[in-house]
């Protein structure tokens, strides 16, 4: 790649000459022709809507705004929603586990206790601090899980952390897949080989044990489900990213910039990439709704986020016990809400690909 | 290496298929085949007696071989009797002697590795087996049990690990054949609890002939004197055990029964006269998700349910009585109290949460007293379980019902603790810091995989939050989480033990100094435990062995070594064709007591 | 021919190298140490020195890459870890269970999958065709975990239909009794997606020139169909499929898992969970072998069908 001081008057010179370079074939006036197809269609702006609404409530929660205190335990153990006020709840009555009939007073250990020299003083600085617990609501709007939480706000909470885990993965694959799928398709050669050979490598590998393997590996945290989901589902995009570059390095556009000196990094990444972008696009919001999907399976795996946050991995994983004592409200809280975010953006990507590449249809 | 190995141990299998089969067809005619179906939950590994140290594989063995010694099925708390010996031994010379005379007459069941003839059970086979637990090249995780104990097997566990196998018929000093069918064990100091060792399936006699018939795969083919024999075995799938017929019969033993106990009379009621194992083909499946082996029963596939899940226990034993439903169907619960109990282990090494002195002490009683235990039993284990009070949990000798700890869950008392001794806010963060400035953060190890350790997790961020101490959960793999807590790299773990045999010195041990770096993960050095514990071991059971019992108990509240969780209970279920069911705490399985009610199964399964 | 199969054959060396590569350093390297797993309850220094010994695992890297190597070539990976069982039977045993689920839900799946692209593909632009292409990103939307746990709940729980676990000898029993839910479950899930799909591939035969001087011959649009769109199709859907093949033998762990069926994903799940490696490891090499030679197969048999694509 040219980056010595000749470099800069021939990349100005290129600019002037892109110009002249008959246009790529989805000039920037096509991504505005998809626009308008896109915007015909009914449910694709039902679509987006559904996903910009989830996106808002997410950002709203990350910054704050909602559910902020999703983690008090302000009702009752399942506790029932408002709709179902009169519903059995079994679970509410806080025991107190076996009884010990036998039970004698509390021990003394005042004789071998290293803190017994300051016995009075504890007993006087904790009467000062007792306090007593607020009492606990027997029904939330959509119920309590087994802590008292309010599902509710627990399944905005879990947005959260799914479509982050979702977004970022989905970027990280993406990034990954369209830059290595650039190099090989660009290159070819060398440069092809072994990046193939790495592609031949990861797509041997049955996918769920490609998964295990580095879950079981890494630590636990938020930061290794993004990277074991990220590191794992690229190849999809390399293979056509790769693809398109194959196909687009031999089209004339990109040879009459060649001709002109258009840099290499210029040519891979301002004039090809434009054009293979749709496919970038879609993948990349395929992979998002798939990266939802596999939190959940972590999260049942018990290898998924970490306990102090949740999501609704975690939640599908806490409720899969519930359905059968009657308690459906977290499995549907977390299950619907995924599905109706999943099924939005597919319709979504579906619809932009059909805008962006009409022959389709 | 044996090239025909592959093949021999398949025909050996279809030969005793077709015996099997054979033997069964007549009796089959005769009357209807009585059959038991229940599930495990979780799997097993094999059913090699001295490789297994699992709680579903033992459970297998305890039906399919004979140690020298059982606990009685009825008797609580828990009573050793003989079984292949013909009496429970005396300590000898002040617990360092114990001598095993086997009941002659008791037969092997019949295998190929016997070539024809009936195999009688010797002591030869029993010290064989002592000998098989150190063997290196089996790794046995049962080694411990006998290692340091019996005298000369160490030295011989040694020269084999140098000369690269056992020699099996080098003589051990500590083990002495002194006829046919007497064993005499002789250990190198006194220990009144060595003799529950020989309760365990792990020192159950096998036929050297057929480990070495089968060495390829000893855990497949397992060779024993029980009332039952292992017909078929789809690992963690599927056991189907079949009635022995060379097995010599048993019967109820009722010396030790309860008269005023209901289910012993019940069981009594049902076995009277009876001999035993009346079951004719026992199937087991290892089930590991909760849901599908608690619809299992409820669906009528299965006659038992041993440890109902405790997220379904409102659906069986609402309000603490069986649901209607449940009762109509003439479902029996029965309510056990293991010997078992959860803790968490605080690092004694630990430079920020270990140590002695008050201030370090201070730290980990209020952490004891700000963990939100009442929540913990009320909403994760749903009410089922019992506060520990001591590490000794019931079920166990030296577990004493009226002792009550000095404290329990009270955060006010917690954040005054560390008010007192300096733990307080620095910097304005909300969170606490060490008397002199430095972050306090605690970390706290658990296990990925399955919900509970993550709940449990849970609670402990939101207990330790509530008094100002923040705490972050580290989750990794079983295996990391063995070696972190082995290599002391944590501050705060989760644990929990089941008893081996039932004795609080099997729970004290976990205490005990010297035992670091083994089994006592909290590495706690307290001269005075150490020597009551020292103490303790060379007497036998009886009010002063007791009453150092106790002392040690206070001793572990007053240093917080660690943090007493809670005695899991159980809740089985029966259905009405299953007699004689009565659960032993340290037997998760005991089907040669019971019988199933053929005619009421039938009508029911139609 | 025979030289580009070669050629192909020889290729397969270097992705063999780094799967083994790739296995080798995520459990040898950074895997868990598996002696204090198999040392029991009180953890013997002495002990785990004689583990570590007897599973080879306190050799230097190179010593223990050396051995995984031989292992894979001589097909031999020893004894479970944890159950002493020769990894190879393990492989075996557990094969059929899973095979007794993926199969039939293979052949489910696709045949409905082609008839309903072919009856979308048909249809397409219509109502119908927008209705149906919704409702199946739906389904496909829910969770697979959401679908088992209801399922059983439903299903085997409060209509008794299925028993929600079991497993016999028979092969029939098992295909009639215990399997029919788990199959029923993973044919709800992937139908959507392969349907998707293979109606994409009908639609792009559809654009092609020669479907349009069919249809301006006048051939009826059901004959156009069925004789050149979906004949031509079949060619990516048949890749497709043989794509899909070796993901067959991991089946799906979480249906094994849930149902209680003595399969290779509930094996694999297992071993993982245990530090098994040699179970793992030979797991993950050989499928990795598999899918290999099932890519060539289906790239010479697509150079075979399709005259197009030249041998070079």
């Amino acid at each position: 790649m040219t980056t010595g001081p000749q470099a800069t008057p021939v990349g100005a010179a290129s600019a002037a000459t892109v110009a002249m370079v008959p246009p790529a074939r989805r000039s920037p006036g096509l991504w505005a022709l998809a626009w308008a197809r896109l915007r015909r269609d009914r449910v694709a702006m039902l679509s987006l809507a559904i996903a910009a609404l989830f996106i808002a409530v997410m950002l709203a929660s990350r910054l704050g705004l909602v559910a902020a205190n999703w983690d008090e335990e302000i009702a009752v153990s399942y506790a029932s929603p408002a709709f179902l006020p009169d519903a059995e709840n079994l679970e509410a009555a806080r025991s107190a586990g076996i009884p010990r009939p036998d039970a004698g007073p509390p021990v003394d250990i005042s004789d071998i206790d290293p803190l017994a020299p300051h016995y009075g003083e504890w007993a006087e600085r904790s009467a000062a601090l007792e306090q007593v617990e607020g009492s606990r609501r027997t029904t939330l709007p959509f119920g309590a899980d087994k802590w008292g939480h309010d599902v509710l706000l627990k399944t905005i909470k879990g947005s959260e952390v799914s479509i982050t885990v979702g977004l970022v993965a989905a970027l990280l694959a993406t990034l990954f897949g369209t830059l290595l799928g650039a190099l090989a398709g660009y290159w070819g050669g060398r440069v092809d080989d072994v990046l193939e050979w790495f592609y031949n490598v990861f797509t041997s590998i049955p996918y769920i044990l490609l998964i295990l393997s580095f879950a079981a590996v890494l630590s636990q945290g938020l930061v290794t489900i993004i990277l074991i989901l990220g590191l794992t589902g690229w190849t999809g995009i390399y293979r056509l990213v790769r693809a398109e570059y194959v196909k687009h390095s031999a089209r004339e556009y990109v040879r009459a910039a060649q001709a002109i000196g258009v840099t290499d990094l210029s040519r891979m990444f301002a004039h090809i990439l434009p054009n293979a972008s749709h496919v970038v696009l879609v993948q990349f919001s395929q992979h998002f709704v798939q990266f939802i999907k596999a939190e959940v399976i972590l999260s049942f795996l018990g290898l998924g986020v970490p306990v102090t946050m949740v999501s609704w991995g975690t939640m599908l994983a806490e409720a899969q016990e519930e359905l059968i004592i009657g308690k459906w409200w977290q499995l549907t809280a977390a299950g619907v809400s995924m599905a109706v975010l999943v099924t939005a953006i597919s319709l979504l990507a579906d619809a932009m690909r059909d805008a962006l590449d009409p022959k389709i249809r | 290496m044996r090239p025909s190995s592959a093949g021999a141990p398949t025909r050996a299998l279809l030969i005793v298929l077709c015996l099997l089969a054979a033997a069964l067809r007549p009796a089959a005619a005769a009357a209807p085949e009585k059959v038991l179906r229940m599930a495990f939950r979780s799997v097993e590994t094999g059913f090699d007696p001295q490789r297994v140290d699992d709680l579903y594989s033992t459970a297998i063995n305890d039906q399919l071989f004979e140690a020298l010694l059982e606990f009685d099925y009825l008797a609580r708390p828990a009573r050793l009797v003989p079984l292949a010996a013909r009496e429970v031994p005396q300590p000898e010379l002040g617990g360092l002697v114990y001598t095993f005379r086997i009941r002659p007459g008791i037969y092997f069941q019949d295998d190929p590795a016997f070539k024809g003839q009936r195999r009688e059970l010797v002591a030869r086979d029993a010290e064989y087996a002592l000998k098989r637990l150190v063997d290196p090249q089996l790794r046995s995780p049962y080694a411990w049990l006998v290692q340091g104990k019996i005298a000369g097997l160490d030295a011989a566990r040694e020269h084999a690990a140098k000369a690269g196998r056992f020699d099996y018929d080098a003589p051990v000093e500590g083990l002495t054949l002194v006829d046919r069918y007497t064993l005499r064990v002789r250990l190198n100091s006194p220990d009144y609890n060595f003799i529950y060792v020989f309760a365990m399936s792990q020192t159950a006699p096998v036929a050297r002939e057929v480990i070495q018939a089968y060495a390829a795969d000893t855990m497949a083919h397992p060779v024993g004197t029980g009332p039952f024999r292992l017909a078929e075995w789809v690992r963690r799938s599927k056991i189907v055990l079949v009635r022995n017929p060379n097995h010599r019969g048993l019967a109820l033993n009722t010396t030790w029964a309860d008269p005023k106990d209901e289910t012993d009379q019940r069981v009594i009621a049902a076995l009277r006269g009876k001999r035993l194992p009346q079951l004719d083909r026992v199937e087991i499946y290892p089930i590991e998700e909760e849901q599908p082996r608690f619809l299992a029963f409820m669906g009528g596939d299965h006659d038992v349910l041993q440890e109902t899940p405790a997220a379904f226990i409102h659906q069986v034993v609402p309000n603490g009585q069986l649901a209607p439903n449940l009762a109509a169907a003439g479902v029996t619960a029965h309510r056990e109290l293991a010997p078992s109990i959860t803790f968490e282990i605080f690092n004694m090494e630990n430079p920020l949460i270990g140590g002695y002195t008050p201030e370090k002490v201070a730290l980990r009683r209020a952490m004891v007293l700000g963990h939100d235990l009442p929540t913990e039993i009320a909403v994760l284990r749903k009410g089922q379980d019992m506060a520990a009070q001591s590490p000794i949990p019931p079920g166990t000798v030296g577990y004493d019902p009226t002792f009550t700890a000095h404290e329990s869950y009270n955060p006010a008392r917690a954040k005054a603790l560390l008010d007192l001794y300096g733990y307080v806010d620095r910097n304005g963060d909300g969170w606490r810091e060490l008397p002199d400035g430095s972050p306090l953060l605690i970390d706290y190890l658990h296990t990925t995989g399955g919900q509970s350790a993550r709940q449990l997790a849970a609670l402990w961020v939101k207990s330790m939050s509530r008094i100002g101490i923040r705490l972050e959960p580290r989750a990794v793999q079983f295996s990391d989480q063995l070696r972190d807590r082995h290599n002391g790299k944590f501050m705060l773990a989760a644990g929990a033990w089941v008893a081996d045999y039932p004795d609080g010195q099997n729970f004290l041990q976990l205490l005990y100094g010297p035992n670091a770096g083994q089994s006592a993960d909290a590495r706690f050095r307290l001269p005075a435990f150490d020597s009551l514990y020292e103490q303790a071991l060379r007497m036998p059971d009886n009010e002063g062995r007791n009453r150092l019992y106790g002392e040690m108990n206070r001793l572990v509240l007053a240093y917080a070594p660690w943090r007493l969780g809670v005695i899991r209970s159980y809740v089985h279920l029966t259905r009405p064709w299953v007699l004689g069911y009565k659960k032993h705490p340290m037997n998760h399985l005991n089907v040669k007591y019971l019988d199933v009610d053929v005619n009421m199964q039938a009508k029911a399964a139609r | 021919m025979s030289a580009y199969i070669l050629r192909r054959l020889w290729q397969i060396l270097p992705t063999l190298a780094g799967v083994i590569l790739l296995v080798f350093i995520l459990f040898n390297w950074v895997g868990g140490d598996p002696a204090l797993v198999l040392a029991g309850k009180v953890t013997d220094p002495a002990q785990i020195e004689n583990i570590r010994r007897q599973l080879g695992v306190d050799q230097p890297w190179w010593v223990q890459l050396w051995i995984f190597v031989q292992q894979v070539f001589t097909f031999d990976f020893g004894r479970s870890w944890s159950t002493n069982e020769e990894v190879s039977r393990i492989l075996l045993t557990r094969i059929g269970p899973t095979l007794t689920i993926m199969v039939p839900v293979l052949v489910l799946e696709t045949t409905l999958a082609v008839l309903l692209a072919v009856l979308v593909a048909y249809v397409r632009g219509t109502v119908t065709d927008r209705a149906i292409m919704i409702i199946t990103t739906a389904a496909m939307s829910i969770s697979f975990l959401v679908y088992i746990i209801v399922a059983q709940w439903l299903f085997g729980f409060q209509l008794g239909w299925f028993p929600v676990q079991g497993w016999t000898n028979s092969f029939l029993t098992n295909l009639t009794v215990y399997a029919p839910l788990p199959i029923l479950l993973a044919v709800l899930v992937g139908l959507a997606p392969q349907l998707r799909l293979y109606r994409s591939f009908l639609l792009d035969e559809i654009n092609q020139d020669y479907v349009r001087t069919a249809r301006a011959k006048g051939l009826p649009e059901r004959r156009v169909m069925l004789k050149h769109v979906l004949r031509n199709a079949m060619i990516p859907i048949l890749t497709n499929i043989a794509i899909y093949l070796p993901g067959l033998f991991v089946g799906s762990f979480l249906l094994e898992v849930f149902f209680a069926i003595p399969g290779l994903g509930r094996e694999i799940v297992g071993a993982v969970n245990r530090s098994d490696f040699p179970v793992i490891k030979a797991v993950t090499v050989y499928l990795a072998m598999l899918t290999m030679l099932v890519n060539l197969l289906v790239d010479v048999l697509y150079r075979f069908v399709d005259p197009r694509v030249s041998f070079k």
